[in-house]
């Protein structure tokens, strides 16, 4: 045991050299960017030319800018949509293909229900977001079945009422993010001792209670890793909205990330755009060092 | 690492001589525009770029069908690096052309404009959108780009719907609103609009240049002073109650331009405001229907402008034949074609166009360019004005703005813009 860990400790230095491509790679692609957008969250800068030093100034406009106090909003909405209603459709939909569908169809059934709950994960978000504008247009699919079945009262301007249109963009996300919860639910689901639920059933808990005192507890882990991802992806999210909405109507769809291409892209106040970023980053740090801390103090007291 | 290290300068070294000898053999030329496929100009630079071909046969010429919002997005880091073409298609504006040519990232084609008699083909007011001065405002300074063809936005309708409603195309704003009031009586939304996209900005800006004066103009594409609300609050207002009078949908707020264009090509609704750049499409699309255009009535200005440039980059290799090609596209020959092929012909002789649509449209706009009324497009004066009154026109169609809050908004943003130039 010794004599190996020697020969690692010597061996040591040449393994460093596997992590030059990494490396090379979190620092061209993660580290230098953000630092530079973080220099460049303290000045005006046209994209082009030479940026000028103009200290805290993109920072005291965001504090005023409702439109990106609006969008702050907006990204606790999406994060309910994006994180809580995912991860609670995926445990029931991964529990029911994993325990019922399963053994009353057979395997097969099973995966073609999960591959087909995946598919919007494969699928372009802007083919999708094309296919969901036509489908909730005002003259789309929806509205024309319900007014068909006679219930045209409630067809709405889905996309171009700011009373609905967040919660139009919230049902696309709800589509997308179910099949990445569903997959990672039932990759863990396997891992569980079958006996657990056999004892469970033989001491006469039902379907739900099963859920709530076996699947939920023993897939801890992998309901943690969904929930951070789906956080970050939540206080990020970008292609949904700008596909689907653009922001609007009247900026009540705006999202973080849409402000920061709007203002990068073509006011091109690129520093206010970084101030933007900066602020979003340091959000998701914080909220992601919250979350972790938490779950290896959940994780020690098991 | 000494041995890895030098192979790879090794590899590096045989690679530059690789591609160096290869440039040494052949001329390339490098080209890209963003007009469509299908479109009017997109068929007429294609049929002009085989010949251009043939004219240069030891010449590689590679083309690249670029989109507006490619470049749009990221067009001035494109032209600031060593991928930019020998000649490229670039939207016109201040916050465009104007500022890549005051960033000096475009070619000054002065010289070129004698040389290849640009000057006598196009004349004072073609060139106003070529010239940038050295903040990057257009009007004045030296040429940057040129533009073959032209655009403006007017009233498109079913031709038979009118007849059959028997009723005339009006010469006046009175005259319109009667017109889709007799269609609303019928049970007919008569105008359809997306206003998620161009259209609904470009209605409200037609409407307000109707109470435009030169000063007007002259101030708000100039960013010259603090806006003058007055002309948009007439359009929000007219817009408001033409909402409430059902002459508008308020679904249009849920709706894209090809929505709307949809509703008009399908004969669901009789009119349809939008540019001149639908022609192509509808052109190949109805054939149910004769359809036509008439401008919005006004006094003297009309949405509209010369078309997008052609622009040489500062680092361009070959200039040379970056203005032949222009002058190619300018030569009578596919000028005409152009015009054939339903486009907006800048320089066309009238007498060799075939096709009706292009024939009106090089007419139409000549009328306007002739009174000096092109009054350029409403999102120009600021960067990202384009948005800024997307997002307020979808508030004011769908009634959580009113009209003067509406005018209150732009101008915040305006006079921002404006202070801070």
């Amino acid at each position: 045991m010794a004599a190996a860990q020697g020969a690692l400790a010597t061996h040591r230095r040449a393994y460093y050299l596997y992590l030059i491509p990494g490396a090379v790679g979190f620092l061209l692609i993660v580290l230098i960017p953000q630092i530079a957008n973080f220099f460049l969250s303290f000045t005006v800068w046209k994209g082009i030319g030479l940026p000028r030093w103009a200290g805290l100034q993109n920072y005291q406009r965001l504090i005023t800018d409702d439109q990106f106090w609006g969008s702050m909003i907006h990204t606790v909405l999406l994060i309910f949509s994006m994180t809580v209603i995912p991860v609670l459709i995926g445990l029931v939909l991964a529990a029911l293909l994993f325990d019922y569908v399963r053994d009353q169809w057979g395997e097969q059934v099973s995966s073609f229900f999960r591959a087909g709950f995946y598919l919007p994960q494969i699928l372009p978000v802007t083919t999708a977001g094309v296919l969901w504008g036509w489908i909730l247009s005002p003259i789309g699919v929806v509205n024309i079945i319900l007014k068909s079945l006679g219930l045209g009262v409630i067809a709405q301007n889905w996309i171009g009422d700011a009373t609905y249109a967040i919660w139009a963009v919230s049902l696309m996300i709800v589509w997308i993010q179910v099949g990445y919860c569903l997959v990672v639910f039932m990759a863990g689901l396997s891992r569980i001792d079958p006996s657990l639920y056999e004892a469970a059933e033989l001491d006469g808990a039902g379907w739900w209670q099963r859920l709530f005192s076996i699947t939920v507890p023993m897939l801890a882990p992998e309901i943690f890793v969904v929930v951070l991802t789906t956080l970050i992806a939540a206080l990020k999210v970008f292609a949904p909205v700008f596909v689907l909405t653009a922001g609007g109507p009247d900026n009540a769809t705006l999202v973080p990330s849409y402000l920061t291409y709007y203002h990068f892209f073509t006011t091109q106040r690129v520093g206010y755009a970084a101030a933007i970023a900066v602020v979003q980053t340091i959000l998701t740090i914080v909220l992601a060092t919250i979350f972790l801390r938490f779950q290896s103090r959940q994780q020690a007291t098991e | 690492m000494t041995s890895l290290s030098r192979l790879a300068l090794v590899a590096a070294a045989s690679l530059m001589l690789m591609s160096s000898t290869a440039m040494a053999q052949q001329k390339t030329f490098n080209i890209w525009w963003f007009e469509d496929p299908v479109s009017s100009e997109g068929i007429a630079w294609t049929k002009a770029l085989d010949e251009f071909k043939s004219k240069h046969p030891d010449v590689t010429v590679n083309f690249q069908q670029k989109t507006f919002q490619q470049l749009q997005a990221s067009g001035s880091m494109i032209l600031n690096s060593d991928q930019a073409p020998d000649v490229l298609e670039y939207n016109k504006g201040n916050a465009t052309a104007g500022l890549v040519s005051s960033q000096g990232l475009l070619t000054n084609l002065d010289d070129y404009v004698t040389k290849e008699g640009w000057d006598k083909i196009l004349n004072s007011g073609d060139l106003v959108l070529s010239k940038y001065d050295d903040k990057g405002i257009y009007g004045s300074g030296h040429v940057w780009g040129i533009s073959v063809y032209g655009e403006y936005v007017s009233c498109f309708y079913n031709i038979d719907m009118f007849d059959k409603a028997g009723l005339k195309v009006p010469t006046t704003i009175d005259e319109w609103v009667a017109d889709m009031d007799a269609f609303k009586k019928q049970g007919i939304t008569p105008l359809a609009l997306g206003a998620i996209d161009t259209s609904g900005q470009h209605l409200l800006a037609s409407l307000a240049y109707t109470k435009a004066d030169d000063t007007w103009i002259q101030n708000y594409q100039g960013l010259k002073a603090p806006l003058d609300g007055a002309p948009y609050l007439y359009a929000a207002q007219t817009l408001v109650d033409w909402v409430g009078k059902g002459y508008i949908s308020k679904d249009s707020t849920g709706m894209k331009d090809p929505d709307a264009a949809l509703l008009f090509t399908s004969g669901k609704a009789p009119m349809y405001v939008s540019g001149t750049w639908n022609l192509g499409n509808f052109a190949s699309t109805i054939k149910d229907f004769k359809w036509g255009q008439f401008v919005i009535p006004t006094p003297k200005y009309s949405v509209g402008s010369t078309g997008n440039l052609w622009v040489v980059p500062k680092g361009a290799k070959n200039p040379d034949l970056a203005a032949e090609w222009i002058s190619l596209t300018l030569s009578p020959k596919y000028q005409t074609e152009l015009a054939n092929d339903g486009g907006v012909a800048i320089a066309a002789d009238p007498a060799t166009i075939t096709n009706p649509v292009g024939k009106n449209a090089a007419a139409v706009f000549k009328q306007i360019s002739d009174k000096n009324g092109l009054g350029f497009y409403p999102d120009w004066p600021v960067p990202g004005y384009y948005d800024v009154l997307n997002q307020k026109d979808t508030g004011l169609f769908q009634g959580t703005l009113t009209p003067e809050q509406f005018v209150d908004q732009i101008k915040k943003v305006y006079d921002d813009a404006q202070a801070n130039q």
